[in-house]
């Protein structure tokens, strides 16, 4: 099967060449039956709409336009004016995840997440999640003001009556336990301290959903250290990852996402260097998408294919072998190749593991220290301190609540093992037996609704607070609003009930006082308080670590974990978007489509691609896509969704974490299926993997389902049934000739190998750059030939904006099509409308697979419009609402649009999105929303307080207009804007778009091209650029840079 | 039919006619709409905050005319030179001071008395509703030629009627000569009933719907001349006009803003904190800002946790710092029925002026009616124009310095934004640094003379996104 298919797809149907794939290209401006909202029109109708209109036309002219007010400030702060931003640097904390962020506020309300750049784990760089953060501070569903459990329901009430009723039921002698996930902050554990003042019997019991206690429990045990060491994938030149996503959600993606490009991008050609990346896993990863090798393996192997890895290390380097349990010949003749190029970059190579298995990830740092990595990629001494928990003790507490042992818990932070315990039902019975149980948590979750309290803590975005990512590394928590509802900073609530007089009850802010006392004490050492409060971050000198004796370490002993004989696996993990499911409640991260399967809303069980032996791919046990199946694992059963998923092996299948929440808002509710059930334990670690009890059976079909990957579908190459000719998919399904009479649906030109993706092997990279020259030269001789006028005078007076697109640097992570959402007002749209192809996303990223079938190669390219100075959609409309400026951008006018969507039809890039429905009631008419979510009372996005999210500088879009990426127009103007007021020159990084701020790894550039000095200007003349579709001459504004992959032909993987 | 077409145009040319000769009324009728009618009542015939002004000429015939000009120009002024007229109306109006109008000429002034005496006596407004006979014109100067086109059309119709005439008269001369029966002749009712007609009918009646909407449409949310009365009587004029007070100083988000900024309330309270009573409206309007922001101009202080005060407790302070205000005045030992009446008529106001519906605590911020309100899809920055364009205020918001009430003095649409850009020259192209960066041909071409100016448009002033995003 290697290499059956030489080029590059998108999924089984294209390969298949499915007569429904023709179809797909122009379903987005196609209008169905159901399509008018409701109004089942005819003559009659458009008449009496007609009349209707014209009378309310001349009843509204007759009417006086309503009396606007205009409010000032009553005082104005000295720092704001209104109108212009403010920027407050401050910290994304959630659990253990971390990030440095600058929060953009407008007349006092966020709006948006920055990176914070001198953050020196995240470099500026950000994760979607990192930028949904400011929806969830508007989220309807967050709870308004202290709880108290009545007899049947919550019953409001006030924080006096609330800490009167903790009093009585909590004496100092209760055995207190406070559950969490991670905490970064040192204040929070200080409190924590002082808590304990008063309830001497208190404990902390940490604990992740998604676990990586084996990591500090290995640590312990090889260096006496139980932490989690600082990794630097930018020094690797070999990279293995077994089973870790370290670019999706394994402890810092962020941060490992920039070290990871840095060596992987690509200046120069000759002599161009680049780092190899093995993934060692069963599922599609974001990690495993971006390696060069795929080494598949089936989850119950993973211990085998560490230890064979070791052994395979050890035996050359003359260390002691282990035991090794068997493993698959293919993975283990790769992972022999594997060895030897680990030993070859000894020093310079880095193995990670996400095994949850404590003697696996020992022979793991046993097969660093053999290559010399400890010291060199992995810094013992600057341990990280992002993920702490230990589930061991969540059970041990719930045998302990069983028991009677326990007094009062307090669920602090995200915490939510009534969802994210794999024995959720065995918490809920044994928290139930705890006297006094009191959440913390800012929305009603699935824990919180067990309890008899619930004191809500601020919004992130509401509150002070710090965290200590890394060892050495402080990062302030800074608010950049006054809370919304009645909620109080959770470390105040336990030092009130603890009475605590460490802190200054009396001083209008006492969490601030107490946190800044906390650092002036402990950190600052004399260093300026409000600097570290505008930098947002601050280094202070860490002591150093104890040196650890080196422990001695029978390897015999361990136990690695056996593989199974089991006809099926199944794989869990987590997602980008998701995390834990702490996120489910946030629209933006539901809508955001996976990176690798591309789904929306809800959970799939990815199914591997089968190859029938003679041309056709299908899902295994013959399911199609948006297929319910029944999946038993052990007793339990659930009912899931599947998507066909390529690279999954065969005899496994995987299912995400984090969806199927049945305690919280309504966008989060059902969504999906909660697959943590299905979780193993063993020594009381959760392992991420299970056997499947039978094979699945498919019972229903999905009505709606909402997968992208066939949305928006370009240059993608099909067979014409009837002439058997090569043809291009979208302009067969758009372009319906009429020659003397005969219809006949046929295709423009004969361009059928189109360019959109540029791609090559490193071993092979200068024969490729001249073909993509020549190429390149070819098209562009071709386009001189052209009947356009040419206006390179009137782009040569100004700016003209260009952006830049570094394939091998993009991750996938979707990032930057959140960031896109949130900067310019870009619409939820819902399920039901997605699985119509109606997304609103301005900027989709863009999946391909290449390479061999069975385990494909994968390429993830940002598409956003292209801003063509030849646009093709600009010559259809028949209004003149879209047109170019001299900034060579392709302007989109919506006061002007009619709404033909002709421009949609003729924009070969399928970037154009139509607004259907009033998605954000900007319309006069209630009856063009969209359908009611059950349990809301307005659709997404138009309640008033979630409206509060939306960017004042960008038109929110009505009904029945296009809308597209403007290049951020608001930011180029500002940044002009700034340049004239200051009396100087435009300058580099001026303007910079909101997926470029967004991007972890710098894969986006943009700027003034005709500014000779700018990156953006240097980043153009790379040789290994290409445009995608040059051919049609539409002369894009942006320029994409090949993707380059590090492949050794020799390994079979 | 040419009687009826001839009436009708002299009906719409009617003009300002029978004219007393010294002043234009319709002039006076802007400076008074602009100047007066804060203060007098419109029909010149009932009192506001100031007199009814009809028959005022009479009042002040026993004097000399420059003495009434020197009143209307600065009132406070001829009170203090013991004027016996002046401080009779003084004894009458005060503390009510009427606003000066230092910049009236004598013509305005006697524009004004024109359209004074034309409404107060009927011949004004008069004459434009009632076209009877009485109004037939002696001299016509009609604005335009319009009177002419209805002339023409009304002979087309004649002449149309006597062709229709001759020809079915002709229609019947030939059938009668040919023999046949004689056609019936319609009668008028037929003939307006037929279905041409009657399709010329909905055919005149479609375009003339289809123009008034577009007409409306096209205006529709446009308000120029908008001029709402306000919560605060601010004027401009004084502030702007009299005390010279630079329009950046309150509206400072002008220069470094897309908002002009309307000054939060502690703005005002910089200066009003020391000036605690207004030339015009004495404690009426200023105390309107002490009750927003919560300031008791009694003990010169700011009210602690003013937020929660009670609305009584806060009636209290007002009354008793507009009574004393009115004993002080008055010289006053004991509070007098008039001074219970301004009490009660001042406090009113401030609760009327701070509380609404939506608003019903008297603290917190003045709810301005909004004046300039562009759409939603509109762009418009600010600072753009003020720090960067060097535009004056006064370009797009007219002489806010003369108004005593804002009104909307440009159209702001978008026909009126893109002729600025059309015209305007980019004042600093040769002088900012980020203009000199960029257009090297523009430069060139202003050196070498071949171009004279570099307006908006040339830099892109007119496209799309500039201004719609």
């Amino acid at each position: 099967m290697k290499d059956k298919n030489a080029g590059i797809w998108i999924g089984n149907r294209d390969l298949n060449q499915d007569e429904a794939y023709i179809h797909q290209a122009d379903e987005q401006s196609r209008i169905r039956p159901d399509e008018t909202g409701g109004l089942q029109s005819n003559r009659r109708d458009f008449l009496r709409i007609m009349g209707f209109s014209v009378g309310t036309a001349a009843l509204a002219a007759s009417c006086k336009t309503p009396v606007r007010r205009a409010l000032p400030y009553l005082t104005k702060p000295d720092s704001l004016v209104p109108g212009i931003a403010n920027y407050y640097a401050s910290s994304y904390v959630d659990g253990g995840d971390y990030c440095g962020i600058l929060v953009k506020t407008r007349e006092g309300r966020p709006i948006k997440i920055e990176g914070n750049s001198l953050c020196p784990l995240t470099g500026g760089g950000t994760s979607a999640r990192v930028q949904a953060l400011v929806l969830s501070l508007y989220d309807t569903h967050r709870i308004q003001g202290p709880m108290v459990r009545g007899e049947n329901n919550w019953e409001s009430s006030s924080w006096e009556n609330l800490d009167e009723r903790v009093a009585l039921r909590m004496p100092a002698t209760s055995r207190v336990r406070i559950l969490s996930n991670t905490i970064l902050s040192p204040t929070t554990k200080k409190a924590i301290s002082d808590f304990k003042v008063k309830f001497p019997n208190t404990e902390v019991v940490s604990y992740d959903p998604i676990s990586s206690a084996a990591i500090l429990m290995a640590n312990e045990a090889s260096f006496g250290r139980k932490i989690i060491p600082s990794y630097h994938f930018d020094q690797a030149r070999t990279i293995v990852s077994i089973n870790a996503d370290f670019l999706g959600t394994w402890i810092s993606p962020i941060e490992f996402s920039r070290q990871y490009a840095k060596g992987r991008k690509i200046s120069e050609v000759s002599g161009a260097k680049m780092s190899r990346h093995f993934q060692v896993e069963s599922y599609m990863s974001l990690s495993g998408s971006n390696a060069d090798h795929r080494i598949q393996i089936r989850p119950s192997e993973q211990g085998a294919a560490i230890a064979f890895l070791y052994n395979a290390i050890a035996v050359k380097t003359g260390a002691a072998s282990v035991v090794s349990p068997p493993l698959a010949e293919k993975a283990a003749s790769a992972l022999s190749k594997v060895a030897d190029q680990l030993i070859a970059d000894k020093g310079a190579s880095l193995v990670v593991a996400g095994s949850n298995n404590r003697d696996e990830q020992i022979l793991v740092n046993k097969i660093n220290e053999i290559l010399g990595n400890t010291g060199t990629t992995i810094d013992l001494n600057t341990p990280s301190y992002q993920r702490q928990g230990n589930e061991t003790d969540l059970v041990k507490l719930v045998a302990d609540m069983d028991g009677g042992q326990v007094d009062a818990v307090i669920v602090i932070d995200h915490a939510n093992p009534a969802y994210d315990y794999p024995a959720a039902d065995a918490f809920a019975t044994a928290f139930a037996k705890v006297n006094t149980r009191i959440s913390m948590s800012g929305t009603l979750n699935e824990t919180a609704n067990l309890c008899n309290f619930i004191a809500p803590n601020h919004h992130l975005l509401e509150s002070w607070g710090d965290a200590e990512p890394k060892q050495g590394l402080l990062s302030l928590i800074q608010p950049a609003i006054s809370p919304l509802f009645n909620t109080r900073q959770a470390e105040l609530s336990l030092l009130k009930w603890a009475t605590s007089d460490h802190i200054d009850w009396k001083s209008d802010a006492p969490y601030y006082e107490y946190l800044k006392s906390n650092w002036v004490q402990n950190y600052l050492n004399g260093s300026s308080w409000d600097k570290a409060l505008h930098d947002g971050v601050f280094k202070y000198q860490a002591p150093d670590l104890a040196s650890a004796a080196p422990v001695v370490i029978d390897l015999a002993a361990l136990k690695i974990s056996q593989p199974t004989n089991a006809e099926q696996e199944i794989t869990l993990f987590e997602t980008v978007n998701m995390g834990a499911g702490q996120h489910a409640n946030n629209p933006w991260l539901q809508e955001m489509p996976d990176p690798v399967t591309r789904c929306v809303w809800g959970n799939y069980l990815a199914v591997p691609v089968m190859f029938d032996g003679v041309n056709k791919f299908k899902g295994a046990f013959d399911l199609e896509n948006g297929d319910f199946v029944n999946l038993s694992v052990g007793n339990t059963t659930i009912e899931t969704a599947s998507i066909q998923q390529f690279g999954q092996l065969s005899g496994t299948l995987a299912l995400a974490l984090g969806y199927g929440r049945t305690v919280t808002g309504a966008a989060g509710k059902h969504i999906g299926t909660n697959a943590f059930a299905f979780c193993q334990q063993a020594d009381g670690l959760t392992q991420y993997y299970n056997t499947v009890g039978s094979s699945p059976v498919k019972s229903r079909k999905e009505e709606n389902l909402a997968c992208v990957q066939y949305h928006h579908t370009m240059g993608v190459q099909d067979i014409d049934r009837k002439t058997g000719q090569k043809i291009n998919a979208d302009e067969a399904a758009t372009v319906f000739f009429t020659y003397f009479g005969l219809a006949k649906q046929g295709f423009q030109g004969s361009l059928v190998e189109r360019s959109v993706i540029r791609r090559a092997n490193l071993s092979e990279l200068e024969s490729f750059v001249s073909e993509l020259q020549a190429e390149r030269a070819e098209f562009q001789h071709l386009n001189e030939q052209t009947l356009y006028p040419d206006y390179s005078d009137l782009y040569e007076r100004g700016h003209q904006w260009h952006m830049h697109i570094d394939l091998n640097a993009c991750t996938g992570c979707g990032a930057c099509a959140v960031a896109c959402m949130a900067e310019n007002n870009v619409p939820v749209v819902g399920k039901r409308e997605v699985s119509r192809h109606h997304e609103m996303t301005w900027l989709r990223v863009d999946r391909y697979y290449y390479g061999d079938v069975a385990n494909p190669n994968v390429v993830f390219q940002p598409l956003m419009c292209q801003h063509c100075h030849n646009a093709p959609c600009e010559n259809v409309c028949p209004v003149n609402a879209t047109n170019h400026n001299s900034e060579g951008i392709n302007q989109m006018v919506y006061n002007r649009c009619v709404g033909t969507r002709y421009c949609a039809n003729n924009c070969p890039y399928k970037v154009r999105r139509f607004n259907w429905l009033d998605y954000m009631k900007a319309d006069l008419w209630p009856i063009n929303e969209p359908a009611l979510v059950e349990g809301e009372d307005s659709p997404f996005m138009t309640d008033n307080l979630t409206r509060m999210v939306l960017n004042p500088d960008v038109t929110v879009r009505a009904r029945g207009v296009i809308e597209k990426c403007s290049f951020c127009t608001q930011r180029i103007q500002e940044g002009k804007l700034n340049a004239k007021k200051a009396g100087r020159m435009l300058e580099d990084g001026d303007v910079k778009t909101a997926c470029q701020t967004a991007c972890p790894t710098g894969a986006i550039t943009f700027g003034d091209i005709n500014h000779t000095a700018s990156s953006v200007h240097q980043l153009a003349n790379n040789p290994l650029n290409f445009q995608v579709l040059e051919e049609v001459n539409t002369r894009p504004a942006v320029t994409y840079k090949s993707r380059i992959i590090n492949r050794d032909e020799s390994i079979e993987a | 039919m040419f009687r009826f077409s001839f009436l009708l145009a002299v009906c719409t040319m009617v003009v300002p006619g029978l004219l007393p000769a010294q002043g234009n009324p319709d002039e006076g009728k802007t400076l008074f709409a602009n100047n007066c009618a804060q203060c007098h009542a419109r029909d010149m015939k009932t009192k506001a905050t100031g007199p009814a002004l009809a028959g005022f000429l009479d009042r002040w015939a026993a004097y000399p005319q420059e003495d009434l000009y020197a009143w209307i120009r600065n009132s406070q002024a001829l009170i203090s030179q013991g004027h016996p007229r002046a401080n009779e109306l003084w004894k009458e109006w005060g503390p009510v001071v009427m606003t000066g109008f230092p910049n009236l000429t004598d013509a305005q002034i006697q524009s004004i008395e024109a359209y004074i005496n034309g409404v107060a006596d009927g011949t004004y407004g008069a004459v434009a509703k009632a076209p009877g006979a009485g109004a037939l014109p002696v001299e016509t100067k009609a604005k335009g030629l319009s009177w002419i086109w209805y002339a023409l059309l009304g002979i087309l119709l004649v002449m149309a009627a006597i062709l229709g005439r001759l020809i079915s008269g002709l229609n019947q001369l030939s059938a009668q000569q040919a023999g046949e029966p004689l056609p019936r002749q319609k009668t008028v009712w037929e003939w307006l009933t037929s279905k041409s007609m009657i399709t010329t009918l909905i055919v005149l009646a479609v375009i003339l719907a289809g123009y008034t909407t577009t007409k409306n449409g096209i205006a529709f949310g446009r308000q120029q001349n908008y001029q709402p009365d306000q919560p605060i009587k601010f004027s401009h004029a004084t502030h702007s006009g009299l005390n010279k007070i630079d329009c950046q100083f309150c509206h400072d988000g002008a220069r470094r803003s897309k908002h002009a900024v309307i000054p939060a309330m502690n703005t005002c309270m910089n200066c009003h904190k020391a000036i605690v009573k207004g030339s015009q409206y004495g404690t009426a309007e200023i105390s309107k800002i002490f009750a927003s922001v919560g300031f008791n101009p009694n003990t010169g202080q700011y009210i602690p946790d003013y937020e929660n005060m009670a609305e009584k407790d806060i009636e209290v302070i007002f009354k008793k710092w507009i009574g004393d205000n009115h004993m002080t005045d008055k010289e006053l030992k004991a509070m007098d029925p008039e001074g219970e009446r301004l009490m009660n008529e001042q406090w009113r106001g401030i609760k009327n002026s701070l509380t609404n519906p939506t608003k019903p605590k008297i603290q917190g911020p003045v709810e301005w009616v909004r004046i300039h309100s562009l759409p939603d899809h509109v762009y418009f920055n600010h600072s753009q124009h003020v720090a960067v364009g060097e535009v004056a205020c006064q370009t797009c918001h007219g002489k806010v310095e003369n108004m005593e009430v804002v009104r909307q003095y440009a159209t702001l649409s978008m026909g009126w934004c893109v002729n600025c850009h059309r015209e305007t020259e980019v004042k600093s192209f040769s002088s900012n640094d980020y203009y000199l960066g960029k257009y090297e041909k523009y430069h060139q071409a202003l050196k070498d003379g071949s171009k004279k100016t570099v307006t908006v448009e040339d830099i892109g002033g007119l496209e799309c996104q500039k201004c719609h995003y």
